[in-house]
């Protein structure tokens, strides 16, 4: 899959809706993200995010409206390689136990043919960016840190260089020392890369962090959608109650 | 003469049916993995399927062993010859284990890793032969290994049906009251059941501390 | 150690394994092709024309011989040699006809001889050796005190008795197109009650004991004269012959022709006298199979 162009959404949520059993779980969406940029989606548990991020790759198909990927209906798609052209980073890694971390890396590469002599470096080159050492190449996920396998989790997903990254809740069961290095890392990681990516958390310091943009979500719908900037000075009851219950917290880095 | 005697006295013949059981139980229990194992894979992508495949499988089991035997007998080609009988026999009765082990170890493999294969762009066989049974393998082997010492301990009865095997001297045995012939069929049988369980329970182990990995 | 070099290492393992296994019968069967294997059935008259036939082939060719006797019956021995598991056993031509080709019996000794030999060569590729002299027929048999009292000779004489009579008869007889039930409709043949269905081996004492009246004996069986029994005449030649000869395996024979010679030695060598001496010798003498043939044999001059 090719980057859409940077003036076109390279992801676009167009009224989309989806039911499961007669729940609505997303209602009527419309959001767009483009080339390069970084969305935020932070909502309580069972706001709708993690199902707006399976609209995306065609985990789900919308019940109503349509999702857009590089201007083309996800209903459209061949999902292998939608799904290809898509890195996906869940909690704890989702990484495949019986492999490697080269292997868990390499799994797109080869299912994509690259020669093996590029895959191989594009491992190394992989492991440098997130900041593992190589000889944990041939080490299993079960022998890792929990920094170290979100590591891994990251580098899988960059793997084939997709330009769409969707992240849910990627950091969220790390150690607050482990999880400020990993946002500041793929903070810069981003700026480097300029993907196209939807970052799915509940937590606002980390949305104001790496966010382009946040778009607050409750109960399936969308309540805002504004650059980061001007986030915080939202007056949405909405948008003040969650400013509010993290500015209660003691936060001991805030001057 | 005690019983090593006997058995070294006739070691040709002990030789003979070891390996007539050996076939017996060995091809048996291919079919039935050849068979099994897939029927296993199709009722995890067809769960409508699964209560039907179990179910028969189950039924079969609880067909006494000899009753089967004697179901098969008027079969045209497969009547006809005492070990394709017995070996159809048994690999009916091999079916059960590898059916529901083959399913119960895809279905037990965490539903996060297949989804997080799945949205990597992984293809339905891929994520079959690459997560799903690398990871149910441990399982599978153990339905494998229930399998054979099931068929080793089964081809013992197929004697009674013309079939061979170390169930022979058992029989033959009997008819003579002579212990020493029902030991050198018994005490094979074992051993071979024993030989079995401990090669195929060493593989699953093996196979098995891949999943733990997680 | 990767994933792929364990699952390479043990898929390996079980395939060697695996084929291995399925081999090793296969490359076993040329080490049987000098031995000549001779079953028999479990009863003694089959213990004794199975080791009458070893020894005469030992004593013909340089052949090694392997007892596999005790074979549970008709059907497991058939079995064997069509499997090759077995080279040579005893049959008798009635089952032959009747349990195993499946065909109508006939009382004429040669009739029943020629579909045998005919149908076993070309169904099965079994040669049939030559009849050894005896016919093991079904014998009716009563008590020689009861034959005496009610002045009986002949199965349809004794008809008019056996509705007072407890029968017991063995699993094979019953079981037989040529055993019971055709016996019944034959005679006419009502009894007390339903035939007590016994072993083999306990049959004859329920006789003698009184447990039963009337059993299904052979022609041959050496306890009729030793315990005063009386075989009762099958006047309406019901029971078809069951003349005693050797199946072979075509293909042995094609390699050991020898072995045919040997066995053709024994053509007509025992008369049902013979027969019931030898029975007689075993099951009521209790001596050892191995040495009533070796004396029987040496008597006959077959071997020194």
């Amino acid at each position: 899959m090719t980057a859409s162009p940077s003036h076109e959404a390279a992801i676009e949520f167009d009224h989309a809706s989806f039911r499961l059993n007669g729940r609505a779980l997303l209602q009527d969406l419309v959001l767009s993200v483009k080339q390069g940029e970084t969305l935020v989606l932070l909502g309580r548990s069972g706001s709708g995010k993690t199902t707006t991020l399976k609209l995306i790759n065609r985990l789900l198909l919308p019940s109503a409206g349509d999702v857009r990927v590089n201007g083309r209906r996800t209903a459209e798609w061949d999902p292998i390689r939608l799904r290809r052209g898509i890195g996906y980073v869940i909690q704890d890694g989702g990484l495949f136990p019986h492999f490697t971390v080269e292997r868990n890396i390499a799994l797109v590469p080869r299912i994509e043919n690259w020669p093996q002599a590029r895959i191989e470096s594009r491992v190394r080159e992989l492991l440098a960016t997130v900041g593992l050492s190589e000889d944990l190449a041939s080490r299993y996920p079960s022998q890792l840190s929990g920094g170290q396998r979100q590591r891994v989790g990251v580098a899988r997903a960059l793997a084939a260089d997709p330009p769409i990254l969707i992240l849910d809740e990627a950091f969220g069961a790390l150690d607050p020392i482990t999880r400020s290095e990993m946002q500041k890392e793929f903070r810069a990681l981003q700026q480097r890369m300029r993907k196209a990516v939807i970052f799915v958390t509940h937590d606002l310091r980390e949305a104001l962090l790496l966010a382009d943009r946040i778009a607050l979500m409750e109960e399936g719908r969308l309540i805002v959608d504004l650059p980061a900037a001007e986030f915080s000075r939202s007056q949405q009851p909405l948008v003040r109650a969650y400013v509010e219950a993290f500015s209660a917290l003691p936060d001991p880095m805030c001057s | 003469m005690n019983f090593l005697q006997f058995m070294m006295a006739n070691r040709q013949q002990v030789l003979d049916l070891t390996l007539e059981h050996m076939t017996l139980a060995g091809v048996a229990t291919l079919l039935a993995a050849l068979v099994g194992i897939p029927l296993g894979i199709l009722i995890t992508r067809i769960p409508q399927l699964s209560k039907p495949v179990l179910g028969g499988a189950n039924i079969i089991q609880t067909i006494p062993s000899l009753a089967l035997f004697g179901f098969l007998l008027p079969a045209p080609w497969i009547g006809e010859r005492g070990s394709r009988l017995a070996i159809l026999a048994l690999a009916l009765y091999a079916l059960l284990p590898l059916i529901r082990n083959t399913y119960a170890g895809i279905r037990s493999v965490d539903p996060a890793v297949v989804e997080a294969g799945r949205a990597m762009g992984l293809t339905d066989r891929q994520l079959l032969f690459q997560v799903e049974l690398p990871l149910a393998s441990g399982v599978i082997v153990a339905g494998l290994r229930i399998a054979a010492v099931l068929s080793i301990g089964l081809a013992t009865i197929a004697a009674a049906i013309g079939a061979g095997g170390l169930g022979e001297f058992i029989f033959r045995g009997l008819a003579m009251v002579n212990n020493q012939v029902i030991l050198a069929g018994a005490v094979p049988a074992a051993l071979l059941a024993l030989f079995a369980d401990f090669v195929l329970g060493r593989l699953e182990r093996r196979l098995g501390t891949l999943r733990s990995k997680s | 150690m990767t994933i792929d070099s364990i699952r390479g290492r043990s898929a390996k393992t079980v395939c060697t394994l695996l084929v291995f296994l399925l081999l090793l019968p296969v490359t076993s069967c040329e080490r049987n092709a000098n031995r000549i294997v001779v079953g028999s059935k479990n009863f003694t008259e089959q213990l004794i024309l199975g080791e009458l036939f070893a020894q005469i082939i030992e004593a013909r060719t340089h052949l090694p011989v392997e007892r596999r006797f005790y074979l549970a019956g008709t059907f497991i021995c058939h079995q064997a040699i069509l499997a090759g598991r077995i080279d040579i056993y005893p049959e008798y031509t009635g089952t032959a006809l009747t349990a195993v080709l499946k065909q109508q019996p006939s009382g004429d000794k040669q009739d029943v001889y020629r579909r045998v030999k005919q149908g076993y060569e070309t169904k099965f590729g079994l040669s049939v050796g030559p009849p050894l002299g005896f016919d093991d027929t079904f014998a009716m048999v009563i008590r020689g005190e009861d034959a005496r009292q009610l002045h009986l000779k002949t199965l349809s004489e004794a008809a008019a008795f056996t509705p007072k009579w407890r029968a017991g008869f063995g699993y094979e007889f019953m079981e037989r197109p040529d055993g019971y039930k055709g016996l019944v409709a034959s005679y006419g043949l009502r009894f007390a009650e339903a035939p007590r269905i016994m072993d083999l081996g306990l049959i004859t004492r329920a006789l003698k004991e009184r447990q039963v009246d009337i059993i299904a004996g052979n022609n041959t069986d050496g306890l009729i004269p030793a315990l005063d029994f009386v075989v009762l005449e099958d006047d309406h030649h019901y029971f078809p012959p069951y003349e005693a000869v050797a199946i072979m395996r075509g293909e042995m024979l094609k390699k050991h022709p020898e072995v045919g010679a040997a066995l053709d030695e024994l053509s007509g060598a025992i008369s049902d006298e013979d027969m019931r001496r030898l029975n007689y010798a075993v099951d009521g003498q209790h001596r050892d199979v191995t040495a009533v043939v070796r004396e029987f044999l040496k008597q006959r001059g077959l071997i020194n």
